[in-house]
C-alpha cells in the first residue's frame, strides 16, 4: 500500500477515534475506545514482525505482559515514577526481544514460533513462583496497587477516562507514525526482502541478522511500552493477562486486518475489541464464539479487510513505487 | 583479482569441494563446468559466504574468507541463482533499488539503477510486480539487482537453465555486454558447452569437488579427462 493511502486510512481512523468521546460519556465506551488504541499498536507491532519481516513470532502477548509487569514492579517496589518506568519497561522488553530474537536467527518458521511461544509459556510459572515474587510480581495474587501516571499533579487512570484516552491517543499516534516510518524506510524494505528470499537478499548486501534483531527489538519495545501504559491504566495486574483469550483476541485482529496488510490490523483492533465487548454477556461461551470466528475468518478472509479493499481497487493501480519514498 | 586457495567443504562424510585452487583475472569471463553433483553450486556458496569452509578466498589482495554473504556482496562479489530468486512483494524497479541501496555505499544510486534496468532490458516492466515476470525476465532481474550492487565480479549460476534458444542468445548477448561494456568480471557455471566456449576465456572442469583441468575452452573440451568425466571411460 502506498504511503499516501496508508496515511489517509490511519488519519481518518484516528480522527474518528479522537471525536468519539465527544459523543459518549459512558465509562464502558471510553474504556473500549482506550483499549482499541492500545491493542491497535500491539497488533501493529505483531503485524510488522510477522507480516512484514515474516518472522513467525508468537511472543507478542508475552512482551506485552513483560512491559506491564516491569513498569508495575519498578513503580511499586522501587518507587520510580510511571513517567520513567513506562519507557524503562519498554527498554527492558526490548532487551527481552533481542534475547528471544538471538536464537531465532538460526531458526526458521515453526521453530521460531515454538521458541517465542516458549517465552509466553514460562512467564506464568515464573511470575507466580518464588523468583517472580522475589522481584515483586505479587505471585498468584498479582500486583493490585499499580500507581497511575501523574503529570503536574494530575493523575491519568481509569477514574479519569477522558484525559487518559487522549493521552493514549497521542502516544498511539506517535508510535503509529514510528511504525509507518519504519515500514516505508529501508528497514521496512529489508524486512520485506528477507521475508521473500533471505538468500537473495543477503547476496545483495542485506544483513539479515541485523534487521531481524532490529525488528525484534523495535516491536518488543513498543509492545512493552503499551503493556506498561495498560498496567498504569487499570491499576492491577495478574497472570490472567497471559490467558489464551488475550492471545486469541490478538490473533483475530491479525486475521481480520490481514497479515502484512498494514494498517488493516488497526481497523481490525477496533472491530475485534468492540465485538469482544458485545459478546461479554455470553460469559463462558464468548471464547468459543471467538474461536469459531477465527476459523471462519481464516477460511473466508485470507487477505483480511485490506484484502477486500485491494480487490475492490484492483482496477485502479496506484503506480508501483511505494517503498522507501 | 580473485584467488581461491585449497578450498575444501565437507558435509559429514561427503567431500563436496576438495582442495580446489584457481584464480580469476580482472575482466575475464571464467567458465566452470562439470557433471551434476560436481560441487559447482557449492563452490559458489563457499565463495559468497553461505557455508563455512577450509581454505582461503582472496579478492583484490584482501582475505574475504569467513565473511558473511552481505559483506562479501558489499566487497564486490555478486551472484545469481540457478532457480531464479525474486522478491514477489516488490516491483522490478524496487528490486534493482534493493541491490543499489544495500549492496553499495551511499544509498540508492537512481541514475546507475536506471542504466542497469536499461542494460538488462526491463525498462518496460519497471513498475510490474516481479512475480508477473516470465523466466527470462526473472533471470534478467536477478542479474540487474546483482549489477546494482556495483560488483567487481558477477557469479552466474547456470543462467541458461530452462531457457530456449532465443532466450539463450539473448542472455549471452547480455553477459557479453556486462563484461565488455560495464567491465565486470564474470564467473559462469553452465552446462551448455557452446555458451562457455563462446563466452569464456578460461574454462575449469570439476568433478566430485576436485579440479579435473582448466585452460582455454577449446583445449579443455578436447581433454581426455573431460570427455571421460562427461561421457564415461568408453568415450575417452
Amino acid at each position: 500500500m502506498s504511503l499516501k493511502r496508508m496515511i489517509a486510512i490511519l488519519g481518518a481512523f484516528y480522527l474518528v477515534m479522537g471525536v468519539l468521546p465527544i459523543f459518549t460519556g459512558s465509562a464502558d465506551h471510553l474504556n473500549i475506545l482506550t483499549m482499541i488504541l492500545i491493542w491497535a499498536v500491539v497488533a501493529s507491532c505483531w503485524d510488522v514482525i510477522m507480516g512484514f519481516a515474516g518472522i513467525l513470532s508468537f511472543g507478542q502477548v508475552a512482551f506485552y505482559v513483560i512491559g506491564a509487569y516491569a513498569s508495575a514492579i519498578l513503580s511499586v517496589s522501587h518507587g520510580i515514577s510511571p513517567l520513567v518506568s513506562i519507557p524503562l519497561a519498554g527498554c527492558i522488553t526490548g532487551v527481552f526481544g533481542i534475547i528471544v530474537g538471538l536464537p531465532c536467527l538460526k531458526l526458521a518458521g515453526h521453530y521460531v514460533a515454538l521458541v517465542t511461544f516458549a517465552l509466553h509459556m514460562v512467564l506464568v510459572p515464573f511470575l507466580r513462583g518464588p523468583l517472580g515474587r522475589a522481584i515483586g510480581s505479587g505471585g498468584a495474587q498479582g500486583i493490585l496497587t499499580v500507581p497511575p501516571i501523574e503529570l503536574f499533579g494530575y493523575a491519568f487512570n481509569a477514574d479519569t477516562l477522558v484525559p487518559f484516552f487522549y493521552l493514549t491517543l497521542v502516544l498511539t499516534i506517535i508510535f503509529t507514525l514510528v511504525l509507518v516510518a519504519v515500514i516505508k524506510s529501508h528497514w521496512g524494505q529489508a524486512f520485506l526482502v528477507i521475508k521473500d528470499s533471505e538468500q537473495f537478499a543477503s547476496s545483495l548486501g542485506v544483513c539479515s541478522y541485523k534487521y531481524k534483531l532490529m525488528v525484534f527489538a523495535l516491536t518488543s519495545f513498543i509492545t512493552g511500552f503499551f503493556g506498561a501504559l495498560y498496567a498504569h491504566y487499570v491499576g492491577m495486574l495478574s497472570t490472567k493477562m497471559l490467558s489464551m483469550d488475550v492471545f486469541t483476541l490478538l490473533m483475530i485482529m491479525m486475521v481480520v486486518g490481514g497479515i502484512g496488510k498494514y494498517p488493516g490490523v488497526v481497523i481490525a483492533a477496533a472491530i475485534t475489541v468492540t465485538i469482544n465487548q458485545l459478546l461479554a454477556p455470553l460469559g463462558m461461551y464468548r471464547p468459543q464464539i471467538m474461536g469459531a470466528i477465527v476459523i471462519l475468518l481464516v477460511l473466508t478472509l485470507r487477505g483480511g479487510i485490506v484484502g477486500i479493499f485491494e480487490k475492490f481497487l484492483s482496477s485502479r493501480p496506484e503506480g508501483g513505487i511505494s517503498l522507501g519514498r | 583479482m580473485l584467488q581461491v586457495e585449497g578450498l575444501t567443504k565437507r558435509f559429514g562424510a561427503l567431500i563436496a569441494v576438495n582442495d580446489l585452487s584457481f584464480h580469476v583475472e580482472a575482466g575475464q569471463v571464467f567458465g566452470i563446468a562439470g557433471p551434476n553433483g560436481a560441487g559447482k553450486s557449492t563452490l559458489y556458496n563457499l565463495i559468497t559466504g553461505n557455508y563455512s569452509y577450509e581454505g582461503k578466498v582472496v579478492l583484490d589482495g584482501r582475505d574475504i574468507s569467513g565473511m558473511p554473504p552481505h559483506r562479501i556482496a558489499r566487497r564486490g562479489i555478486s551472484r545469481t541463482f540457478q532457480i531464479p530468486e525474486i522478491f514477489p512483494s516488490l516491483t522490478v524497479e524496487e528490486t534493482v533499488h534493493v541491490g543499489s541501496r544495500f549492496g553499495s555505499r551511499g544509498g540508492v544510486d537512481v541514475q546507475h539503477a536506471s542504466e542497469i534496468i536499461d542494460v538488462v532490458g526491463l525498462g518496460e516492466e519497471l513498475y510490474q510486480k516481479t512475480g508477473a515476470l516470465n523466466l527470462l525476465g526473472k533471470k534478467k532481474l536477478m542479474i540487474g539487482a546483482a549489477l546494482a550492487t556495483k560488483p567487481k565480479i558477477l557469479m552466474l549460476d547456470e543462467p541458461m537453465a530452462g531457457s530456449n534458444t532465443t532466450e539463450i542468445l539473448s542472455l549471452m548477448e547480455l553477459i557479453k555486454k556486462i563484461n565488455q561494456d560495464l567491465g565486470v568480471t564474470i564467473i559462469i557455471i553452465e552446462h551448455f558447452m557452446k555458451v562457455l566456449t563462446d563466452l569464456a576465456q578460461v574454462l575449469m572442469i570439476i568433478e566430485s569437488g576436485t579440479l579435473v583441468c582448466s585452460g582455454k575452452p577449446a583445449e579443455v573440451i578436447q581433454d581426455e579427462r573431460v570427455v571421460k568425466s562427461y561421457l564415461g571411460d568408453s568415450y575417452a
